[in-house]
């Protein structure tokens, strides 16, 4: 008992910092908060589980405990929607738009699933066979995919300068 | 563009990039709260194996356990009670033409919660009405069928069947399920497995000194 608390104890402060990374690219603070803890939980319950390279497997826990929370958050929304349709709350502005974050914009406007490629890539700065882990696909899979992820990306961003670009140069 | 640019491009869009490192005393507390969780219990949902509704998982393997040793006890029982009266060590019924077949000893694990207290050899030995080691012979769909290689207690049967409940498996003291060609220590009462640290695989830590010192 004494053994695994020590193990949980070396390995959880690096995992607790990933994961708050993680999540607090994919979701509110909140969520991300109540996510981290369930996280930890099953990796300290799981611990014999966890593979040498606990990062990509923490990620993966991560992944199935948001994607829990927000299927019940979707359930919740529902209801609320229901609930202001009876009772619509006062009108109020929206918040002003980002600024500043194109390429926010551009990897809201690819598919999901490539999006999420890419940030675990870049952000999470996985390799493919990491990132197969995560999702739970087969390095093969991960890699044909973010390579196509990537042209994909390098399209929209050069799409997305050039119209800038011409923009800026008329005089 | 290379892949450096891009990855370089993506990074600058990081939302993540400026938040500020959490705290110690916050890392030390998170880490306080979770090991302070009985291992049990984890929100079943949240890992996709999890089926039992109950908070705390190693009794609830407990209690499925003891379900499933419930409904097999009876079985079992029925079973077994013609060797008593006659051959103590097959239940073939006299006057089976046949090879004596092998006599078998059901147990349930159900869902029922419970709650862990440290297991002790005088709970082991009070509780338990059948107590084995066993070594897990064919697994078929979510029925274990283990070969009985020693009995502390309480049963004639050669072969035992326990479910290979998912939710449930977690209460298994070692790696938590049934593995082909693996040993056990199993204890039941009354048909249901005894989890809660009363089962498991015979090297997990402690286990067979349990058993040595219960029975």
């Amino acid at each position: 008992m004494d053994a695994r608390r020590k193990r949980f104890e070396a390995i959880a402060p690096a995992v607790i910092d990933a994961v708050r990374r993680y999540l607090a690219r994919r979701t509110d603070p909140a969520t991300a908060d109540d996510v981290l803890s369930e996280t930890l939980l099953i990796c300290w319950r799981r611990l014999d589980e966890m593979p040498a390279e606990h990062l990509p497997w923490a990620y993966g826990v991560a992944r199935n405990c948001l994607a829990n929370a927000d299927r019940g958050r979707r359930r919740q929304a529902r209801l609320t929607a229901r609930i202001a349709t009876l009772d619509p709350p006062p009108e109020v502005a929206p918040a002003p738009a980002a600024t500043g974050t194109d390429l926010t914009a551009v990897l809201a406007e690819m598919r999901p699933e490539d999006a999420e490629l890419l940030r675990l890539w870049a952000w999470e700065d996985l390799t493919p066979p990491q990132i197969a882990q995560v999702l739970g696909v087969s390095v093969n899979a991960a890699t044909i995919r973010l390579h196509r992820a990537k042209l994909r990306l390098r399209k929209l961003i050069e799409a997305a300068g050039h119209e800038e670009s011409t923009e800026g140069s008329r005089p | 563009m290379t892949d450096d640019d891009l990855r370089a491009t993506l990074r600058r869009a990081d939302p993540a990039a400026s938040l500020p490192p959490l705290p110690s005393a916050r890392v030390d507390h998170l880490l306080e709260q979770t090991m302070a969780t009985p291992f049990a219990d984890a929100s079943p949902a949240t890992d996709g194996r999890a089926a039992t509704p109950s908070r705390w998982r190693r009794p609830a393997l407990l209690a499925a356990a003891a379900a499933v040793v419930l409904a097999g006890a009876g079985i079992g029982w029925l079973t077994l009670r013609t060797p008593y009266t006659d051959s103590p060590s097959t239940t073939a019924g006299p006057g089976s033409a046949g090879p004596a077949s092998p006599s078998v000893t059901r147990l349930t694990g159900a869902g029922i919660a419970a709650k862990c207290v440290e297991p002790t050899a005088q709970v082991l030995a009070s509780r338990a009405d059948l107590a084995v080691a066993a070594t897990v012979r064919d697994i078929a769909g979510d029925t274990v069928t283990l070969q009985v290689t020693h009995v502390y207690k309480g049963t004639d049967a050669d072969l035992i069947e326990v479910p290979q409940a998912p939710g449930a498996s977690e209460g298994l003291m070692g790696s938590g399920s049934f593995e082909a060609g693996r040993k056990y220590l199993v204890a039941a009462s009354e048909g249901s497995i005894l989890t809660c640290g009363y089962s498991g695989e015979a090297d997990a830590p402690g286990l067979a000194g349990l058993y040595e010192a219960a029975f």
